[in-house]
């Protein structure tokens, strides 16, 4: 039972995955067919504001496979290794793209087709991923054993098409939703090209799947055939709204039919292979922890997911509606005047000093230093353990008033005022 | 079984992945501190200059912060790619640590990030002084969470070994282990102290250039007052740290300290290990000074040598050796430093102390020095095991082909070079384009009217 709820846990942080970051890759390959420096700063924006949390996810995916499921993380990752890295260096690429970009004042051409190129190679190399998953791996006892091109197959790469063709999708529903003018129209025309695009994807993999995947579907389960059948229904259905939603008010719609269908059509996939979890044999027991990291790490992300899901609504809430870029006046918050006391009792007095008393400062203080630090690293702790935390205690606490001391001093002689600094 | 070069080519791969992680948390943990530090100021004092700082290293730490998320995302899969056997022993066990620190700690700082990145003119200020004060709990709580994890690859502990696979006896003997006790506060110290040194080195800077004079005498009184503080105590803790493996991991501390035979009362400054023969074909030390650190004042004890370990699990002496002096000799500087820094606030002069400027400029990546040579020693010293005693990292290793490794390596290592040539150039383009300048004038007019 438990394998089931990591197994449920597992598709859970994927589909959202897929449902989040799906839209941001979508938009950065959408990017590079757009030709407005404005516009494509926009879709910028409105990426940075969220991949972080987004891209989180498939790091929960992964790491909660790694937990719950570790014969299925040791053998897919290594039998798709290569465009896994190719995938892993392209995430690199696209958030050094990306931050460059948003912390650039215009539009820097460069950083924005390494973001749309990266953008692209990552949806192609997960869409490659899935195929290989999808159509088997061959294993021997929890190794994979199937050369390292076993990913390059027809299926996979028919799947890696599919995969952009979905992403571009929920990347034109994300900024019909989000954006105003040129751009919303923009990609409100896009919508339902792509979405086609995606159904006959779907189409070809789903009827591919017999012919790729030598395992056995059991649709004789009467339950099985029934959910399997909604499920699909389901998603057809959320794919026909969101074929009527683009280009039309409310501008949110279509992204929450995708979203629908996206989901759907997740639960469908799983509904046809478990226990399965890659063809040909490794299913959900054998490949699972035992009972008690289970238990442990569900009660852990349990009682964790909540708060996270409360903190990420609140964090899209808070750029919840259509983009907008942060006016000039509201960034510059007003500034309450701070007054300035100057304390004639600390200010400075300069000490005339004779040659004997520097070398004799220098001389004491040279010591003190190299004692602190014989101190420090407890030369003495054979005489006593209690000599180096009771010296160091007494130091820090030594150390942290000259700190405040003499910070209070710096502010009082106006050292940290901006404007007074200036005029001096 | 994978081939010999396959596993070198995956060690290499992961040391470089793994250090090259660690340089962005090494900044960014301290920093978001400093931001919270200086939001909050803001909002109590609404001295603009508060601003002006948060403003400032939040560009860096914005770019920091995200360079780090990408490099992590290669570390988490990294483990099953290249690391399959290991993964499938350790995943009940080290999957779940890293699975609890994803949950609690990376989504605290991706969920809070964008409002702390963006969110200015969007949130009340308040709002912007917590999602910061989260982003740092955040970091804090991951650092938190890794150091458990390596901890008990150090020094396994809480388990139990079922079919070549490890299980959790008990989960708070596995997450807070013995090694834990010590090495999390030295990585929290050398984190927290190694962005102190790179905020002062840069406030330094403005300070030989006479430029944003009260932005840079805040920095860095801030960062002198925390390194004056911390410097002292991290010695401490790094030497009980070092003890403490004397005692779980012998062999570590003899290769690091550079010894074949246990006959040397001396402390090692240079060492040529020449390990087919077990001696040094070189050595410079300093007479009785070994002994002396091992806590015997009369300075006669013998420092224990590598030839005590068994010749098959002995780690290479050239690496824990140089990766733990670069530590050391970083610390000691970065001390002496702090310890003038002291002194120069104790006399009033650490804001004219010209000559101390420019020396602290030079100790901006001081941090990451010590930082980096830290977790060579950590990690080679532990070698050939990858848990301690319990996996060889040879027998830990993917069925991967030469080529496969060979070819991500070699992608890592050009994209890596890249990104750290961008990182350096946009952090000396920030820093010279210096903190915005508020008008304080007009702040204060649209307030008072």
């Amino acid at each position: 039972m438990a394998e089931y709820a990591s197994y449920a846990l597992i598709l859970f942080a994927l589909g959202a995955y897929v449902v989040l970051d799906g839209y941001d890759l979508g938009i950065g390959i959408l990017g590079l067919f757009d030709r407005n420096d404005e516009r494509r700063k926009e879709y910028t924006e409105l990426v940075a504001t969220a991949w972080d949390a987004n891209e989180s996810w498939i790091i929960l995916a992964g790491v909660t496979l790694w937990a719950a499921l570790p014969g299925i993380y040791a053998t897919v990752l290594p039998g798709v290794y290569l465009p896994l890295v190719v995938m892993l260096l392209a995430f690199v690429l696209r958030g050094l793209g990306l931050e460059m970009q948003s912390s650039a004042p215009g539009y820097r051409r460069g950083w924005g087709r390494l973001f749309g190129v990266s953008s692209l190679v990552v949806t192609l190399c997960q869409g490659l991923v899935v195929g290989t998953v999808l159509s088997g791996l061959p294993q021997h006892g929890g190794v994979f054993d199937g050369g390292a091109l076993r990913w390059l197959t027809p299926y996979s790469g028919l799947c890696a098409l599919g995969v952009t063709a979905l992403y571009l999708l929920a990347g034109a529903a994300w900024l019909q939703a989000k954006t105003e003018g040129s751009a919303r129209r923009r990609a409100g025309r896009l919508g339902r090209p792509l979405l086609a695009l995606t159904v006959a994807a779907c189409l070809v993999l789903g009827f591919g799947l017999e012919v790729a995947d030598p395992q056995h579907f059991r649709f004789d389960q009467p339950l099985r055939a029934v959910l399997f059948g909604l499920l699909v229904a389901a998603s057809a259905g959320c794919g026909a709204l969101a074929w009527y939603g683009f280009g039309r008010e409310p501008d949110a719609r279509p992204f929450i039919a995708v979203l629908c269908a996206q989901v759907a059509g997740l639960l469908a996939l799983v509904t046809a292979t478990a226990p399965v979890v890659v063809p040909p044999g490794l299913t959900v027991h054998a490949a699972a922890s035992p009972v008690g990291s289970q238990v442990f790490l569900l009660i852990g992300i349990g009682c964790c997911m909540p708060v996270v899901l409360a903190y990420n609504i609140y964090a899209w809430w808070v750029f919840r509606g259509k983009y907008r870029p942060p006016t000039p006046t509201a960034l510059a918050v007003p500034a309450k005047r701070v007054e300035v006391h100057i304390d004639l009792t600390v200010s400075h007095i300069v000490v005339k000093e004779t040659g004997l008393w520097t070398v004799a400062r220098r001389v004491g203080f040279t010591l003190l230093g190299l004692g602190m630090l014989a101190v420090a690293q407890d030369v003495f702790g054979g005489q006593g353990e209690w000599i180096a935390p009771v010296a160091l205690v007494l130091f820090s606490a030594g150390s942290l008033t000259a700190w405040l001391v003499g910070d209070r001093r710096a502010a009082a002689a106006g050292q940290f005022e901006i404007d007074r600094a200036a005029r001096r | 079984m994978a081939s010999p070069a396959t596993v070198e080519l995956s060690r290499w791969q992961f040391a470089i992945t793994a250090i090259f992680h660690m340089t962005f948390p090494a900044l960014t943990v301290g920093l978001s501190i400093l931001l919270a530090v200086a939001y909050t100021a803001y909002l109590r004092t609404r001295n603009p200059l508060y601003l002006q700082m948060f403003r400032f290293w939040r560009k860096i730490f914005a770019v920091g912060f995200g360079l780090g998320v990408v490099a992590g995302t290669v570390m988490t899969f990294e483990f099953g790619l290249n690391w399959g056997s290991y993964a499938h022993a350790v995943g009940p066990v080290l999957g779940v640590t890293i699975g609890m620190e994803v949950i609690t700690a990376f989504f605290l700082e991706a969920g809070f990030i964008g409002i702390m990145l963006y969110g200015e003119g969007r949130v009340r200020p308040r709002t912007m002084a917590f999602a910061s004060w989260m982003v740092a709990f955040g970091t804090l709580l991951s650092t938190t969470w890794i150091l458990s994890a390596n901890s008990w690859m150090q020094d396994p502990a809480g388990y139990t070994e079922v079919a070549g696979q490890f299980q959790a006896r008990d989960w708070w003997q596995v997450l807070f282990n013995p090694a834990f006790a010590y090495r999390f506060p030295h990585m929290l110290l050398a984190v927290l102290i190694s962005a102190a040194w790179f905020v002062g080195g840069i406030a330094a800077w403005y300070l030989v250039r006479q430029r944003s004079l009260a932005f840079a005498r805040r920095t860095l009184s801030i960062a002198l007052g925390v390194l004056a503080l911390l410097m002292p105590v991290q010695l401490y803790v790094g030497d009980e740290t070092a003890a403490f493996m004397g005692q779980h991991q012998p062999a570590k501390l003899q290769a690091f300290e550079g010894n074949w035979k246990t006959d040397n009362n001396g402390y090692n400054l240079v060492v040529v290990p020449d390990p087919g023969r077990g001696k040094d074909d070189l050595r410079i030390e300093i007479p009785h000074l070994g002994a002396v650190i091992g806590k015997d004042l009369t300075g006669q004890a013998h420092v224990p040598g590598l030839l005590q370990t068994p010749p098959d699990q002995r780690p290479n002496m050239w690496s824990a050796f140089y990766g733990f002096r670069a530590m050391y000799f970083t610390a000691l500087t970065m001390f002496a430093m702090a310890f003038a820094g002291l002194v120069l606030r104790l006399r009033g002069r650490l804001f004219t102390a010209r000559r101390f400027h420019r020396l602290m400029v030079w100790m901006t990546p001081a941090g990451l020095i010590a930082i980096t040579g830290g977790w060579i020693t950590a990690e080679t010293g532990r070698q050939p095991w990858v848990v301690y005693g319990k996996i060889r990292t040879s027998d830990a290793v993917s069925q991967l082909s030469t080529a496969e490794a060979a070819l991500s390596l070699a992608g890592f290592v050009a994209v890596y070079a890249v990104l750290v040539a961008v990182w350096v150039r946009y952090i000396v383009r920030v820093v010279k384009a210096g903190p915005e300048v508020l008008d304080v004038t007009t702040l204060l007019e649209a307030t008072h009217g």
